[in-house]
């Protein structure tokens, strides 16, 4: 007989208690994924769900740079108590470590992952959205046994319309159908400039390639130099402008008819 | 205050065991718990037999086992035990334990988190190891 594994059951059970699991992943980074992360949790509570926001990135956790506390975490009976705010449940490292670094790797990192899971103390959500960091290591590892347990589970992933950031998210979308993970689709980020009342697709456009990789395109992003200066303000990055935010609202909306 | 959270995932998790395996009984089962997670043995315990009551597993022995915690540089060398280290042990971060309204380190809820809060007493590298003592596991179940 093989011992239980308590702490992964704990973090799979756990984040099982979302009626709902959403991951946005890449494999690639710098695509604005986090950015993505917290625009869908944003709207998607704004839309009167209830809504956690799991930040998976243990090196580079961008969660609390957006949603920044000065609060500490704390711990209670039940575990540790997500962060409260703008109407989300928050969970990340860097409300723990803040700006620290956190070297490790390998089964270090998987029994950190697995303990801040199994701890975390979420309510019933409608929602779980987790910013998965690039790459197809630990995290997404630990995010695959999760999906495969959730009977209403849906990942999303996040390209930039260049052949470079595509062929890598190529390979995260075979890793995810081989385990047999369901993938909604694609969210282009950084898409096309709008110059006056022309649009500027600066890496052109993927169209064609898209349609060879067997999933649909959720919905394009501009590239937004507005989205900085929101984060810059202290704004939510889907309120940089109407344009924006409409395009994530329609995204949302996607995934409210799909999940 | 984390002994109830853990409590409960070993009860969870020894129930699905106990399905999937087609046991209706446990005799004894033996926990080991790492040094650095600082249990309260006699909480956990309270928290374990609370738990499984109504339960299969309501009946079972529990034994807690303690690993303690030894950590090896892989720059210089060293080796120093949980003592030293919490002594060395970064105040800078906290988590606040509620309702008693204690900053605690995150180490004994994260203990994989020894390189950010740690450094070797000996040459200041965060490279070391953490040899032992950071687990919760089943290590024994007798049915």
């Amino acid at each position: 007989m093989r011992a239980p594994d308590v702490l992964q059951d704990e973090a799979l059970r756990r984040v099982s208690r979302a009626d709902r699991l959403l991951m946005v992943a890449s494999g690639k980074g710098g695509v604005g994924k986090s950015i993505i992360s917290i625009s869908l949790a944003s709207t998607l509570s704004e839309m009167g769900r209830k809504v956690g926001l799991l930040d998976l990135d243990v090196h580079g956790p961008s969660i609390p740079q957006v949603f920044r506390s000065e609060r500490l975490i704390k711990a209670t009976k039940h575990g540790l108590e997500p962060l409260r705010m703008n109407g989300l449940e928050l969970m990340s490292l860097g409300y723990i470590v803040r700006d620290s670094p956190v070297p490790l790797g390998g089964e270090d990192k998987m029994s950190l992952l697995k303990m801040m899971v199994a701890l975390t103390n979420w309510s019933h959500l409608d929602y779980l959205v987790v910013d998965l960091p690039p790459g197809t290591g630990d995290e997404m590892i630990l995010a695959i046994r999760a999906l495969k347990r959730h009977p209403r589970s849906g990942t999303v992933l996040v390209t930039l319309p260049s052949k470079l950031s595509l062929s890598i998210v190529r390979r995260a979308l075979d890793l995810l159908r081989d385990e047999g993970i369901r993938v909604l689709g694609i969210i282009e980020n950084m898409s096309y400039i709008r110059c006056g009342g022309d649009i500027v697709r600066p890496f052109g456009s993927l169209a064609l390639d898209y349609s060879s990789l067997g999933t649909q395109v959720l919905g394009s992003l501009p590239l937004e130099p507005a989205v900085e200066e929101a984060l810059a303000s202290g704004k939510l990055p889907h309120k940089a402008s109407r344009e924006v935010m409409e395009a994530v609202s329609a995204i949302a909306s996607r995934i409210e008819v799909m999940m | 205050m984390h002994e109830w959270s853990l409590a409960d995932a070993v009860v969870r998790s020894l129930l699905g065991f106990m399905a999937s395996e087609g046991l209706d009984s446990i005799k004894e089962v033996e926990v080991t718990w790492g040094e650095i997670l600082e249990l309260d043995t006699g909480i956990f315990e309270q928290a374990f037999y609370e738990l499984s009551k109504g339960t299969p597993l309501e009946g079972a022995k529990l034994v807690l086992k303690e690993e303690k915690a030894y950590f090896r540089c892989n720059s210089c060398g060293a080796e120093w035990d949980f003592k030293t280290a919490d002594e060395i042990l970064s105040r800078e971060f906290e988590i606040l334990e509620e309702p008693a309204g204690v900053r605690e380190s995150p180490l004994h809820f994260l203990p994989d988190l020894a390189r950010t809060l740690l450094r070797c007493p000996k040459c200041g590298s965060r490279d070391f190891d953490l040899i032992s003592g950071k687990d919760l596991r089943v290590s024994k179940v007798v049915a």
